[in-house]
């Protein structure tokens, strides 16, 4: 049997400070001894997990947060050595870390290329001081130039930048100016959200009194960004996510393909074949034993998946090819949804090219009402 | 006249709204001690909770006490309760018909009220004595001299000894009491006379069958006689007769002249014993009825719907169990492309309409939606047939038509001078025709006009109250047809037309209500994948449009590992909601949206 491909996801729940609009998983300003003490059981989850999981070839690797970037330079070589010496891995292994543009330097990102680490993921957000400061970011603007630079010479030729748009008190022009910013720097992959206001983060707690940008204003900010990056090389291969031609993210593309993802931490989740489970609990909880948390396990059914399956695709600028479909699930994506995606071919939403159906820029937009037509009742 | 009749005195209490009604009549029911004060259920006469809610009384009620006089005799009072609303102005009367007397309750704080006017007024028509009460003198910012004042001037009625009393304390009600034997007269009528008992009220049991409430005016009615109903001949024999206590029914071996009480003969239906009617004998029975008689007949329509159409049946059941005690209430079957199966249903007016929705939304838990109101077209066809229309669906096109006529009514507007113009204006505003005004007093005026049904259905009620500060009170009974320039206004969603908004309108209103529903219908429907045009028709002709803009964003940014399973409860959760969406063509509409766009008024 031909070695199946996993991704690993490890997750640093670690921040300087929480940003006003983050609901992940991070505990900010942690004593180091904690930090420690987590990478240890982080190792010891690594270890034990790779017994059943030797039928894999691990292809990609992320470090996502929190902040990853606070790891010490040890602590990064120690985690990767987990890996490194206890599951396979492919020679062109895409192997990512988040940053904070606050946390780097020369001897920390020299630390990173030895760990294995070649692709960098900066939070820039925003170029605007005043942007920054309501999102609560700990990061200033030049952090981001210097910090690009700096990984340019420690040898990253994969850099990828995250942005938002819908900041409050933020307009079409300081976009276009973070935007032009970002671009100056030619990362190779740009990713760029729409703030979303979630429920138990400070921006929730005073919603109605942040000033956010009208529909109106947010929609030209996305106008912008996408005639922006297309026209700088950029191609929008995910609702959020725009990268240089062969530059995308191999990692992240697993979870809308569906494909094997690994998640060790406190909080991470996993898609093993059809199980789906997380690590829950909290951090003093996952220290004590990383092995023992796993919470909401859950069997796809076959019809769970092809939910899953169409949720997660059409995020995609690929879309679904009806030809894979029909060997995945054994009937085209044509034959059972013709009707309900119809209206939403003929009113330009969706299109068909090649055997593929994807959502339209105008369809991106609006993913959810279309999903929400087009998927089973569950 | 007999000594059991000099004994008996039969009276109503008025008031205008949240004057102390209910209260007096609570404390009246425990001085002659029918009722212990721990056994009384609060306000023993208002016995429906739309009509505590509310602080309406729905339907009249009576009820027997036995009141041990300061002269050392016993006295039987009869309590009649009555309604209070336009829409049930007929019945109002024909209750007030079976009293002698009323106590007019004004509060000591409040004066004479729009309310009280209205009522005293009526009460007055109907050759009744009236005796003014001043309640609430409890209050610290009673003012029981200046009321005592409005009273005479305002009314016109002396009140130089009325009582003043507070129905929460109980205080002074004793003089109330009293002053009910002397002022109030005791009944008349002879009963050896051929029997006349008035129908004042009627209600289904299911084990008695319609009980018919009834006060006597000559004659005597008792078990086993033969009865006829004097306006439809029916005839039924009597299983019981008997009054009204606190309690329920008391039967007695009959019944006489003066007497309020009830009958039972195994009738099955509240429609055959119409309120003013008069109950006679079948044998050497009364030649001439009670005058007064009208029949009450719906003159508002609008379709029922049930807002989850599963539950047509429990709607059919619930109008069903409704009708049995409300004989003006009428319903057929109808079906919607927009909403499906429901009922096309006839009401009294706009309240009573009202009432039926509140008491199927809330004694039967069903969620409704109601179409506009619509009344009873008479429509000349070309080639001679006539249709009677009383649902916009089957209006007819334009060029079938060869004169279109819509019912009218005479109204009398009674209202302080310093409204009058207003409430000219208003009427103007509503197509009607002027035709006289009379000044009742240095203070008051009655207008008249005759308005078209169709315009006063609406809203126009609220407008008379809100231009007259609530003092303006309005009659009205229907005067026939008129010719009239109608239109059937259509709107169009989506391009598809949805049957259940479709109304009848006077041609120079149909602009402006096509603008202000097509406004409505834009701010009310929510915004969608695609673009919605709203648009206004009358024929193939469009005369407003308004454009519900496609959804811009409904995206979720950020989607990795951690966020699938919570992206697929948000899906579910949004798809739950979108169950209760209505469509209407290809058009999502909430219920809510919809009946905001229904209960559109004309302000």
């Amino acid at each position: 049997m031909a070695d199946k491909s996993l991704g690993l996801y490890i997750h640093i729940p670690f921040c300087l400070q929480k940003c006003l609009y983050c609901d992940f998983c991070s505990y900010p300003a942690v004593a180091e001894e904690m930090r420690s003490a987590y990478v240890a059981a982080l190792c010891r989850e690594i270890r034990e997990a790779a017994p059943i999981l030797t039928d894999y070839l691990v292809d990609t690797m992320f470090f996502g947060g929190g902040t990853p970037s606070l790891l010490s330079a040890e602590e990064y070589l120690h985690i990767s050595k987990a890996v490194f010496e206890n599951y396979r891995v492919v020679p062109s292994l895409e192997f990512t870390s988040e940053a904070n543009p606050a946390t780097l330097d020369d001897e920390k990102l020299t630390a990173m290329r030895e760990a294995g680490i070649n692709r960098l993921s900066i939070g820039m957000q925003s170029a605007n001081a005043g942007e920054l400061s309501a999102l609560g970011r700990v990061h200033r603007n030049e952090d981001v130039f210097t910090s690009v630079e700096m990984a340019r010479r420690a040898g990253f030729d994969n850099i990828n930048l995250d942005l938002m748009f819908g900041i409050p008190e933020q307009t079409k022009e300081t976009f276009a100016t973070s935007l032009e910013a970002a671009l100056s720097m030619s990362p190779e992959h740009l990713s760029v959200y729409s703030l979303q206001i979630e429920e138990g983060t400070p921006f929730y707690e005073r919603r109605t009194f942040l000033s956010l940008p009208s529909e109106e204003e947010e929609s030209e900010m996305a106008e912008l960004l996408y005639r922006t990056a297309e026209r700088s090389g950029y191609r929008r291969y995910e609702i959020s996510n725009f990268a240089r031609d062969g530059m995308e993210c191999r990692h992240n593309l697993r979870y809308w393909r569906m494909q094997d993802y690994r998640g060790f931490g406190v909080s991470a989740h996993s898609l093993i074949g059809d199980h789906r489970f997380f690590n829950g609990g909290g951090l003093s909880t996952y220290i004590h034993d990383p092995l023992g948390i796993a919470e909401e396990e859950e069997l796809l059914s076959p019809a769970m998946r092809e939910y899953e399956a169409l949720m997660l695709a059409l995020r995609t600028a690929d879309g679904v090819e009806d030809a894979a479909f029909t060997a995945e699930f054994g009937h085209g994506f044509a034959e059972k949804y013709g009707k309900r995606i119809a209206p939403f071919l003929s009113r330009g939403l969706m299109v068909l090219q090649n055997g593929r159906y994807a959502l339209t820029k105008a369809g991106m937009s609006v993913s959810n009402g279309i999903l929400r037509e087009i998927l089973d009742e569950m | 006249m007999t000594e059991r009749q000099k004994h008996i005195r039969n009276f109503s209490i008025i008031a205008h709204i949240d004057h102390g009604k209910s209260t007096l009549a609570d404390r009246i029911l425990e001085l002659t001690r029918t009722v212990g004060a721990h056994e009384m259920e609060e306000q023993i006469l208002d016995n429906m909770d739309l009509e505590k809610e509310r602080g309406i009384t729905i339907k009249a009620r009576a009820v027997r006490l036995f009141y041990p006089a300061k002269n050392g005799e016993e006295y039987t009072f009869n309590l009649i309760d009555t309604p209070g609303h336009v829409d049930f102005n007929y019945e109002v009367s024909r209750s007030l018909k079976a009293c002698d007397g009323a106590l007019l309750v004004v509060d000591a704080t409040q004066g004479v009220e729009a309310q009280t006017l209205a009522n005293a007024y009526l009460a007055i028509d109907s050759d009744l004595e009236i005796i003014p009460v001043i309640n609430k003198i409890d209050l610290p910012s009673a003012d029981i001299e200046r009321v005592r004042g409005e009273i005479e001037d305002v009314i016109g009625i002396p009140a130089e000894d009325c009582p003043a009393v507070s129905a929460k304390t109980g205080q002074n009600i004793v003089d109330i009491m009293e002053k009910v034997i002397t002022d109030i007269p005791a009944p008349e009528g002879d009963e050896d006379k051929p029997l006349r008992a008035l129908i004042f009220d009627s209600y289904y049991d299911s084990y008695l069958g319609v009980v018919v409430c009834v006060r006597v005016m000559d004659g005597s009615l008792r078990a086993g006689q033969r009865i006829r109903l004097m306006s439809n001949g029916a005839e039924f024999d009597v299983v019981e007769v008997g009054a009204m206590d606190a309690f329920g029914l008391r039967a007695t071996e009959c019944l006489l002249p003066g007497d309020v009480g009830y009958l039972t003969a195994s009738i099955k239906n509240v429609s055959e014993t119409r309120v003013g009617d008069t109950v006679t004998t079948a044998a050497d029975g009364a030649s001439e009825a009670l005058p007064g008689f009208r029949e009450a007949r719906p003159m508002v329509f609008a379709g029922i719907y049930p807002a989850d159409g599963a539950r047509y049946g429990d709607l059919r059941d619930a109008l069903e169990k409704l009708q049995l005690n409300d004989a003006a209430l009428s319903f057929e079957p109808e079906t919607s492309v927009a909403l499906g199966f429901g009922f096309r249903c006839g009401f009294l007016g706009l309240l009573h309409m009202e009432i039926i929705e509140e008491r199927l939304e809330r004694e039967f838990n069903l969620d409704l939606i109601t179409t506009a109101p619509s009344v009873i077209y008479k429509i000349h066809k070309r080639g001679g047939e006539l249709a009677w229309i009383e649902n916009p669906s089957n209006y007819p096109a334009q060029d079938e038509i060869e004169v279109a006529e819509e019912p009218v009514v005479r109204a009398s507007l009674i209202t302080p001078t310093e409204y009058i113009g207003g409430l000219m204006e208003l009427c103007q505003e509503r197509r009607g025709e002027y035709h006289d005004m009379k000044y009742l007093d240095a203070g008051r005026a009655e207008l008249h006009y005759t308005l078209p049904l169709n315009e006063i259905i609406y809203d126009f009620f609220d407008a008379l109250k809100s231009r007259s500060k609530g003092y303006a009170s309005l009659d009205y009974e229907l005067d026939g047809y008129r010719p009239s320039k109608l239109v059937k206004l259509d709107f169009l969603l989506n391009g598809d037309p949805v049957d259940a908004l479709s109304f009848i309108v006077h041609e120079e209103k149909a602009y402006g209500r096509a603008r202000r529903i097509a406004e409505k219908l834009k701010e009310n429907i929510p915004r969608q994948l695609f673009e919605i045009p709203i648009q206004a028709a009358i024929g193939s002709k469009i005369i407003a449009r308004e454009t519900v803009k496609a959804m811009r964003k409904d995206v979720l940014a950020k989607c990795y590992g951690g966020d699938i399973t919570r992206k697929k409860k948000l899906l579910e959760k949004q798809k739950e909601g979108k169950k209760k969406m209505r469509r209407l063509g290809s058009v999502e509409v909430t219920p809510e949206a919809f009946m905001a766009v229904l209960k559109l008024n004309d302000e």
